[in-house]
């Protein structure tokens, strides 16, 4: 763990300014130094740096800007929240339960009943991969700026089974898999003002680029999340399988947001956790369901298409199954 | 004396060779309980030292011993008061930090440690010639720490993880600074961390000669002189209950039905929650050391040896620990580290492992190979057993699995053939019943098929093949309490589905005669009981309390229990469930001698005979004249010295030793019930239920046991679906080496876990205790790999049962 | 045993040659603890807020209700400034990663990991570790119940354990047996106290 410099940045215009890399960069630039990353409770970062992977010159801290922790929720203009909410305040909030499910049993299901007291949306959204061989000091890999990927000969029980060629991390944040359900907004900010993108737009596959899992610029920070109004009869469900059913990261989780109008879905919104380098919908699956009347067997068969193209790896074929199940009875619990 | 000198006797005895039995001055005859209450009941006469107490009664008859009784030292631990290694502070003392191999196989062609050494805050920098007392994991009763190998100055590297050089700085940081500015040139070579790999012709070798260290994990496997061929050693053919027996081949041409199968079994860590340290003060006239140890002794021996100190000039002080579970003997190579950092820096030192370094240097259980066939009668009479294992303890011994295959059942024609295998990883040590809970796995799985094509109930089976008392109880009332009620593999219906399952496990009846307190009674009625004995968690210092209450009359309470020092009387090390069997009746010997004492002064004042007087709550009184009586406390202010005081060694077991001077006649028995459920869908399997029967002489704290036992199936849990050492082929690394991948039970994969404990009386000593540690660990693996295979009707062969291999067995996948 | 004999001569030379070793010895006048590290004065310009460290700096916590100040370095974690700044050593680390929750103590009465909260970013919070957890005298029942009920074995997780469980009966006076699994799911036991901690906490919660 290296020594560093800490700052409390006063506004979001002075953190962009105090700034001058994103996590990925300073890891690929260690050689360089002088990284002046920002962070929110730490939990991802200090990990980082306790494991020798970023070595940060000086840590500048978001939590005390005002206006970061806010949360909204109104039936018109839906649901907002600052990045420095916590995971405790979204899965504890009775409004995000009543309306936004999934993201209520996302939130409920992430890490420890501690780590979420902590842990802040922002940080769980710029989290880095849990793959071991990038965690690992020893292992200089693609991700780290290296040429090699280990996971590709290597243990990769936990990898990806989508979009696996370049590098078969799997997007950490399974509270993702239900924002990307729920078409989440992510507002950024940076140097040029503000953009809002899809988060679905947000996060980007290692063919984009291999280091970093989305397209934050340099000096770019997450200022706001938004999810925007259901349509009535909306009805959604989130399921997580760990090795554990206690704390633990996903093998897999699925997130189904789906748009009922008696018992007919009119649309559908499949996305698959820990299925590929990001949250990844299911189209085939979502465009099955379109229209149908939701029955067991229907759900059985969006869990195959949900699964068709997969390309798993040597110790992961189990995902497949897994998936086949998990999209099964998310869709079957959603109605 | 000046006798012998003279003539220059032979001595009948090796040099090495210890002495054996003992010969007693005076004897007598006392009757004491033998058998199990409500079952076998009786009364056995045993002729025993003179200075032995009375036979103890039966439980029921006692009033501190046997009772549920609170742990005396909780108060400490539930308000952070407790002291452990980790906590120790010491004016002036630095951190130690090691810098430790990145490669698993390498030379070192050069180090330059300047860097480390001008960096601000260092104080001290060390480089490893050789590592002793790392390499090879400790056990019990080893007195020498062993060394493997030297290759010129330099230490050849054999794992990631390896100690190379250490740092003594003044945070933990710093010396972590400083171990990143230690330039090492590596030289590297071919490795394999895979236990198949490593077998194959041509594998790289881990050690290029023939090594003789010490095996790791107390079991069979690594025995001396064993022959050793590429990476395999062995194979060892025997265990402590002997070698081969009868004609195996004969017996399988004789037997009707005979079923094998191949049974492996992952590394598992021990995960202690302190990890190993020591803080070591290294003074002219003295070392002493905080050391998060089993053994308080075992660390002091190897520290004298090593640093050429006399035994009494080296204090361990052990506090309390955080968990060891087996791995925690000896000084280890932080140990030695650490003193050496503390005297060439003229400062205490502090080296506590973290966790990466606990999970990949400080020991694991082995994993295993097992091919194991059994043959039988018609009517189920074992004919024939054969058992070859292979396993690795990466460059340690040890990985032996065979004991239980062995000894469990009576079966005349027995055969077996244990290889350990060297990889290029950290070496094993003993874990929780060593090789029994890896055997048991294999054999309880293949004696429920036997039954199966028997058409028998696997409890019935056992029933007719299993010899012993004490599991045929524990089979009754456990099936009872289980509602045991048999049923046809895989004939639930639904996606998820409900299995039960059972199997038995045994360990031996171990005891260390060298094992020993001083009970001290002081004026005013306080009472001391000390000892070099230390507390793992397992409530040592309670059944302590307990054992000196009830001699005296006193409540458990009453009690100052002041252990865990090498300044007080060697206690046993707590390894292999040896430790109440072996300090209690140490404890109530030397209380017993104490109060004789006090009684003869009280004798003297009162003009009766030491006989007629007796202590009983709190209280001195004539049996023959009621009204001569007084209260301890005041009896003891009347004491003609400030004092009494008296010490007692651990005496050979009443009946004599089956094996050596440790082993024991009878066995500890457990029989175990789980009830899962299996989700065919995904793979994932879920304990809902144990019925944990066990047996551990005489029970002394039922509270305590009962936590003991909840420990041991919860470990089993964790053996059985998830805990997994995951080594990556390529790079020769631990990749899971941490609390986070790997996969530990927590609280929702509790299963309702229910005890029952039953009292077994063996006339052994004065106490006739035994340990739970190891039994409650055996058996649990397997009752759970029996109850999956009833509920979807496929066995699973290969631990830890995670969901990709149930879904495998089901051939979803 | 067997070896012994045979390795002795072996032994003695290895043993010198491993207590020779190489390396030296620095100094030992070399200035101890605060002081050795340089410490940077806070910067005084008027908006933007001072850059502490990277070496030591002044971090006030508030911890048990007492006001605490150290000196530490900005990398410092809340557990390390407890434990070897405070002599707090009751909170205990232990994977040293959030995966343990050995080291929870309560920040705002809130159950956190202390290995992974920098100590400065705990200034203006209230602490509470198990050493505040009592009043006085009078154990919380929580603590009473573990003792009760046997839920300590080696007791190095028992602190965290304390923390979490104590923490669910501030927030839920009448916890079942999944609220207690609940909270205590990231809690690691390696003894198995598991079951007792759950009867000692629905015990206790029965008693407050």
């Amino acid at each position: 763990m290296n020594r560093f410099e800490y700052i409390k940045a006063p506004s979001v215009g002075e953190a962009i300014k105090m700034m001058n890399s994103t996590v990925p960069e300073a890891i690929i630039n260690a050689n360089k130094g002088g990284a002046h990353i920002v962070k929110a409770a730490g939990v991802d970062l200090l990990d980082l740096i306790k494991e020798g992977v970023v070595s940060p010159d000086r840590v500048i801290d978001l939590r005390q800007i005002p206006g970061l922790d806010k949360l909204n929720f109104d039936q018109q203009n839906g649901l907002s929240f600052g990045p420095m909410v916590t995971i405790a305040t979204l899965a504890e909030n009775k409004e995000v339960y009543k309306n936004y499910r999934a993201l209520h049993e996302a939130t409920a299901h992430a890490a420890t009943p501690q780590i979420r007291n902590m842990a802040t949306m922002g940080g769980n959204l710029m989290q880095r991969p849990r793959c071991w061989y990038f965690r690992s000091e020893g292992h200089h890999c693609l991700k780290k700026g290296g040429d090699v990927c280990f996971a590709q000969k290597g243990q990769n029980q936990l990898h990806a089974i989508f979009d696996t060629q370049i590098c078969p991390c799997v997007h950490p944040s399974s509270i993702a898999t239900a924002l990307v359900a729920f078409d989440a907004k992510v507002e950024l900010s940076g140097p040029d003002g503000k953009r809002n993108l899809l988060l679905s737009e947000f996060f980007t596959l290692p063919e984009a680029n291999v280091t970093c899992e989305n397209n934050a610029q340099s000096k770019e920070i997450i200022t706001n999340i938004t999810l925007p109004v259901l349509k009535p009869g909306t009805r959604s469900f989130y399921i997580k399988q760990g090795q554990r059913e206690s704390y633990d990261w996903s093998m897999g989780d699925v997130a189904v947001v789906l748009e009922m109008e008696g018992k007919q879905c009119k649309t559908a919104r499949i996305v698959l956790g820990a299925a590929a380098p990001v949250p990844m919908r299911a189209s085939k699956a979502e465009a099955l369901l379109k229209g149908k009347t939701i029955t067991e067997k229907l759900a059985a068969k969006a869990g195959e298409l949900a699964v068709e193209g997969a390309t798993p790896m040597e110790h992961n074929h189990y995902k497949i199954q897994l998936f086949k199940t998990l999209v099964k009875r998310s869709i079957l619990a959603a109605v | 004396m000046a006798d012998i000198n003279k003539k220059k006797i032979v001595l009948p005895l090796a040099p090495n060779e210890e002495f054996g039995s003992v010969k007693h001055l005076n004897t007598k005859k006392i009757k004491l309980p033998h058998g199990i209450p409500g079952h076998n009941l009786t009364e056995i006469e045993r002729e025993v030292s003179a200075d032995e107490p009375p036979a103890l009664a039966v439980n029921d008859q006692l009033s501190v011993v046997g009772k549920r009784t609170k742990r005396i030292d909780a108060i400490y631990k539930v308000t952070g008061a407790a002291k452990y290694t980790s906590d120790i502070q010491l004016p002036g003392m630095l951190y130690g930090k090691f810098l430790r191999s990145p490669h698993p196989h390498a030379k070192i062609k050069s180090i330059d440690v300047s860097a480390a050494e001008r960096h601000r805050g260092v104080h001290a920098v060390h480089i490893l010639s050789v590592e002793p007392g790392g390499a090879v994991q400790r056990d019990n009763g080893h007195d020498a720490p062993a060394e493997t190998y030297h290759v010129d100055k330099l230490p050849v590297l054999r794992y990631v993880g390896q100690p190379i050089a250490g740092v003594a700085a003044i945070s933990d940081k710093v010396a972590r600074e400083a171990v990143q500015l230690i330039k090492v040139e590596y030289e590297t070579l071919p490795f394999v961390v895979d236990l198949d790999e490593a077998m194959k012709k041509g594998a790289p070798l881990v050690f290029e000669e023939k090594v003789e260290q010490q095996q790791t994990g107390g079991d069979v496997g690594g025995e001396a002189g064993a022959g050793q061929q590429g990476n395999l050693r062995g194979p060892s053919i025997g265990s402590f209950y002997g070698g081969p027996r009868g004609d195996v081949d004969q017996g399988f041409n004789e037997s009707d039905i005979v079923v094998e199968g191949e049974f492996r079994t992952q590394v598992q860590t021990h995960c202690a929650l302190e990890t190993h340290g020591i803080v070591a003060d290294w003074q002219t006239n003295m070392l002493t050391i905080y050391a998060s140890t089993q053994s308080t002794k075992s660390v002091r021996n190897d520290l004298a040896e090593l640093f050429d100190l006399p035994l009494s000039k080296v204090r361990v002080i052990t506090e309390y620990m955080g968990g060891g579970f087996g791995a925690k003997f000896g000084a280890g190579h932080f140990g030695v580290m650490a003193v050496v950092l503390s005297k060439k820096s003229g400062h205490p030192v502090k080296l506590m492992l973290d966790r990466k370094e606990e999970q990949t240097t400080a020991g694991n259980r082995p994993n295993s190979q097992q091919m194991l066939k059994i043959g039988v009668k018609k009517d189920g009479t074992l004919q024939a057993i054969d058992l070859t294992s292979y396993g690795t303890a990466g460059i340690g011994l040890g990985a032996g699995v065979g004991r239980v295959a062995q000894d469990m059942y009576t079966c005349s024609n027995f055969r077996m053939a244990q290889y350990d295998v060297f990889t290029h990883a950290g070496p094993g040590a003993a874990f929780r019943a060593p090789g029994n809970v890896q055997g048991c796995f294999a054999l309880e799985q293949l004696i429920d098929e036997i039954a199966e094509k028997l058409n028998l109930d696997p409890l019935a089976y056992r029933d007719k093949i299993d010899q012993s008392e004490i599991r045929k109880v524990e089979r009754k009332k456990g099936a009872e309490k289980f509602g045991w009620k048999r049923k046809q593999p895989g004939s639930d219906s639904g996606v998820v589905k409900k299995g039960i399952g059972v199997a038995q496990g045994h360990w031996p009846r171990i005891i260390h005669v060298d094992s020993s307190a001083t009970v001290r009674i002081n004026k005013g009625g306080s009472v001391e009981i000390m000892s070099g004995v230390q507390d793992i968690g397992t409530g040592t210092k309670t059944i302590l309390a307990q054992v000196v209450a009830e001699e005296l009359g006193l409540k458990a309470e009453d009690i100052t229990v002041k252990i865990g020092d090498t300044t007080y009387p060697d206690g046993p090390g707590s390894g292999g469930s040896v430790t109440a069997g072996s300090i209690t009746p140490a404890a109530r010997n030397a209380a017993y001698q104490a109060k004789m004492q006090l009684l003869g002064q009280v004798a003297g004042g009162w003009q009766v005979e030491i006989a007629d007087l007796d202590m009983e709550k709190g209280e001195i009184f004539a049996k023959s004249d009621t009204s001569k009586r007084m209260s301890f406390v005041d009896a003891t202010k009347k004491m003609r010295t400030n004092q009494i005081m008296a010490t007692a060694s651990r005496p050979d077991d009443y009946g004599g030793f089956e094996v050596g001077n440790a082993i024991g006649y009878d066995r500890l028995g457990s029989v175990q019930f789980a009830e899962v459920s299996v989700d065919t869908e995904t793979g994932v399997i879920k304990v809902d239920r144990v019925v944990a029967a066990h047996s551990c002489g005489r029970p002394l704290n039922p509270l305590q046991i009962e936590s003991q036992i909840n420990g041991g199936v919860i470990m089993g849990v964790g053996y059985a679906l998830y805990e997994d050492r995951i080594m990556d082929k390529e790079t020769g690394y631990m990749v899971n080496a941490n609390l986070d991948q790997y996969k530990l039970p927590y609280s929702k994969e509790i299963p309702h876990i229910e005890n029952i404990i039953i009292e077994q009386y063996g006339a052994h000593s004065s106490t006739d205790a035994s340990g739970i540690g190891e039994p409650a660990n055996v058996a649990t693996a397997a009752a759970i790999a029996n109850a999956v295979y009833n509920a979807i009707g496929v066995r699973i062969y290969e631990l830890p049962m995670t969901p990709d291999k149930v879904l495998a067995a089901l051939q979803v996948i | 045993m067997n070896n012994k004999s045979s390795n002795e001569e072996k032994k003695a030379v290895s043993r010198r040659s491993f207590l020779k070793g190489a390396g030296v010895t620095t100094a030992s006048t070399v200035a101890m603890s605060a002081g050795l590290l340089s410490f940077k004065a806070p910067e005084t310009a008027p908006k933007r807020p001072p850059v502490l460290g990277p070496g030591d700096t002044e971090v006030r916590l508030e911890v048990n209700g007492q006001q605490e100040s150290v000196w530490v370095e900005p990398r410092t974690t809340l557990a390390e400034a407890l434990r070897d700044h405070l002599h707090l050593t009751g909170t205990k680390v232990v994977c040293d990663r959030g995966s343990c929750s050995a080291c929870t103590v309560w920040l705002n009465d809130k159950p956190v990991c202390s290995c992974m909260t920098l100590a400065v970013d705990a200034e203006g919070s209230k602490v509470t570790t198990v050493e505040g957890l009592a009043d006085g005298d009078t154990l919380h029942p929580v603590q009473e119940a573990f003792i009760e009920y046997d839920a300590a074995m080696c007791g190095y997780c028992t602190p965290g354990m304390v923390m979490s469980c104590a923490g669910l009966l501030k927030r839920n006076a009448n916890p079942n047996l999944d609220d207690v699994k609940a909270a205590t799911s990231g809690n690691l036991c390696r003894c198995g106290t598991y079951p007792k901690v759950f009867e000692a906490t629905l015990a206790a919660a029965k008693k407050m």
